[in-house]
């Protein structure tokens, strides 16, 4: 689904940014899931570009959800720090980097790396073909995007969002979703329309949550 | 990938179970260990050992303990509970065991070839042949179904329902980990694997049923839980792809985020599963018989229509040769 994801973005993401807030109180477990079901795919996705494994880009998830819950009142307090984004890039980046690290004190390394140089944070290819800036934040809309779709999911009847994935992540035509699932044409055009305008929503106020602080 | 014939490193030998041999390690779980181990009358059984010191809290250790002592007289009265055969240790020893029946091989079924032998279980059938055929996915259901039906009757809760927590003894799907059975309803409980919890948390025999419409919708689709409700990727339209959509309908009432608009009960699960069953067997039959019906009315035009030719033939033969 990631490539229809990537293509809907535009459509989806408006540009502007809110306040970041809750994510300062650590002692709110809701918070915390809140956090994670929002960025754990970024950090995940990020960490796997960069030539992780699946259990190594786990670790990189954990290690940085910590490193935010450790550093989110000094950032909050430094006015130098940036965007809660460029930030958050930031120390997915160094949680990266501590997992290539991690990989010269396997024994076996210098055979598998051909006693090569271990890269640098700044060096890490998160990108090898656009800027590192752009390609974060491709996929920080992308992720976005997504992390509002799966909260939708949880909101709407099982049928509405059924014929929305249909139609418009799978682009079946109406008259085909209609027949197979028995419903009339109606009934499709009304669930992609709800659910469509509740993904926007959403994105809105995901952006609110945790875009701007 | 077998029996590992080692225990795990770091951690104590197991203890000796009575009148059984440990022959190798064939799962972990977050509370323990389960063993392949033979009997004294050379059987094979799984023996899963629960150390008090693998729980990050001691109420875990007791809440197993129990789980398994409610769950054991009743293991045996229901085809689709796995048995539980022997239970020992205790408290003040650190441990306690119990011994099951041995799941079938993944490959040779109940035939255990030691050093390869591997568990099969639902979630393994899932990773192997993807979605299941709607009829083996309505057959598990209902074992499964009826099998929770009868601890609710019994004022007792599985609160785990995952397809790795159904196994197969003898090709017969079983509900398997008694480690969080318990008879305390007390809703909003978040106990049990991520994704198979019912939203209103765990502790209702309500929160089973949406488990299992979990395990269903992943055996159905072939789908990970989290992608629910979304259908197949390869959804055709076979007769099969069209008992998918059907089969679907009972999934989503099982799994509606409002309780009140689920299945009131595993019974009542159970009940939709049996009917499905039972309309898609009348609808073929009545399709079958609806094409035999049209078969038969095409064969007896044709012999009409060829009598009529050779009547016809026959009478312009006698009026052409004069007779």
């Amino acid at each position: 689904m990631g490539s229809e994801i990537t293509s809907l973005t535009e459509d989806f993401i408006p540009t502007r940014y809110s306040l970041l807030s809750r994510l300062q109180n650590w002692g709110d477990e809701a918070s915390w899931k809140d956090f994670f079901d929002t960025y754990w795919r970024l950090i995940y996705s990020v960490a796997r570009r960069a030539g992780l494994t699946e259990t190594e880009a786990q670790e990189v998830v954990q290690e940085t959800v910590i490193s935010v819950a450790k550093s989110i009142h000094r950032f909050r307090r430094d006015p130098k720090s940036g965007s809660f984004k460029g930030w958050l890039r930031n120390l997915t980046r160094w949680r990266i980097a501590d997992q290539l690290r991690k990989r010269t004190r396997l024994p076996g390394y210098e055979d598998l790396t051909g006693g090569g140089r271990l890269p640098e944070p700044d060096e890490i290819p998160d990108t090898p073909d656009e800027s590192a800036g752009a390609r974060w934040e491709e996929e920080w809309q992308a992720n976005l995007l997504q992390a509002a779709i799966d909260r939708v999911r949880q909101q709407v009847k099982e049928e509405q969002f059924q014929m929305f994935d249909l139609q418009v992540l799978r682009e079946w035509p109406v008259e085909r979703i209609a027949e197979t699932l028995g419903v009339s044409a109606a009934r499709v055009y009304l669930a992609k329309h709800r659910v469509t305008s509740m993904i926007k929503k959403e994105v809105r106020t995901l952006q609110k949550k945790w875009d701007q602080i | 990938m077998g029996p590992n014939l080692t225990f795990p490193a770091g951690e104590d030998p197991p203890p000796p179970i009575p009148e059984h041999e440990l022959l190798g390690l064939i799962g972990t779980g977050s509370s323990g260990h389960v063993w392949l181990a033979k009997n004294a009358l050379g059987a094979f059984r799984a023996v899963k050992i629960v150390r008090e010191n693998s729980f990050n809290y001691g109420g875990a250790f007791d809440r197993e303990w129990q789980g398994v002592l409610k769950f054991e007289p009743i293991s045996r009265s229901h085809d689709g509970l796995v048995d539980i055969l022997q239970v020992g240790g205790s408290k003040e020893a650190g441990y306690f065991y119990y011994v099951m029946e041995l799941a079938d091989d993944i490959i040779s079924g109940q035939v255990v070839i030691q050093g390869r032998y591997l568990p099969r279980t639902l979630s393994r059938d899932i990773e192997r042949r993807g979605r299941l055929p709607i009829g083996e996915c309505v057959r598990t259901g209902a074992a499964i179904a009826s099998a929770l039906s009868f601890l609710h009757r019994h004022d007792l809760l599985h609160c785990d329902v995952k397809p790795s927590n159904i196994i197969f003894v003898n090709g017969f799907p079983k509900l398997a980990d008694a480690g969080l059975v318990s008879e305390v309803f007390k809703p909003g409980a978040r106990v049990g694997t991520e994704g198979f919890i019912a939203p209103e948390g765990s502790g209702t025999p309500e929160a089973d049923v949406y488990s299992l419409g979990k395990v269903l919708y992943e055996i159905s689709t072939g789908k990970d839980r989290n992608e629910y409700p979304e259908l197949p990727p390869d959804l055709g339209e076979t007769a099969e792809d069209r008992d998918v959509v059907q089969f679907n309908k009972i999934v989503l009432r099982s799994c509606r985020a409002n309780p009140r608009q689920r299945f009131r009960s595993a019974e009542d699960l159970l009940t939709a599963l049996v009917s499905f069953q039972f309309c898609q067997h009348q609808l073929r039959k009545a399709k079958a018989w609806r094409y035999s019906a049209r078969l038969l009315a095409w064969c007896g035009l044709v012999v009409a229509l060829v009598a009529s030719v050779l009547m016809v033939w026959r009478v312009v033969w006698l009026l052409t040769h004069g007779k």
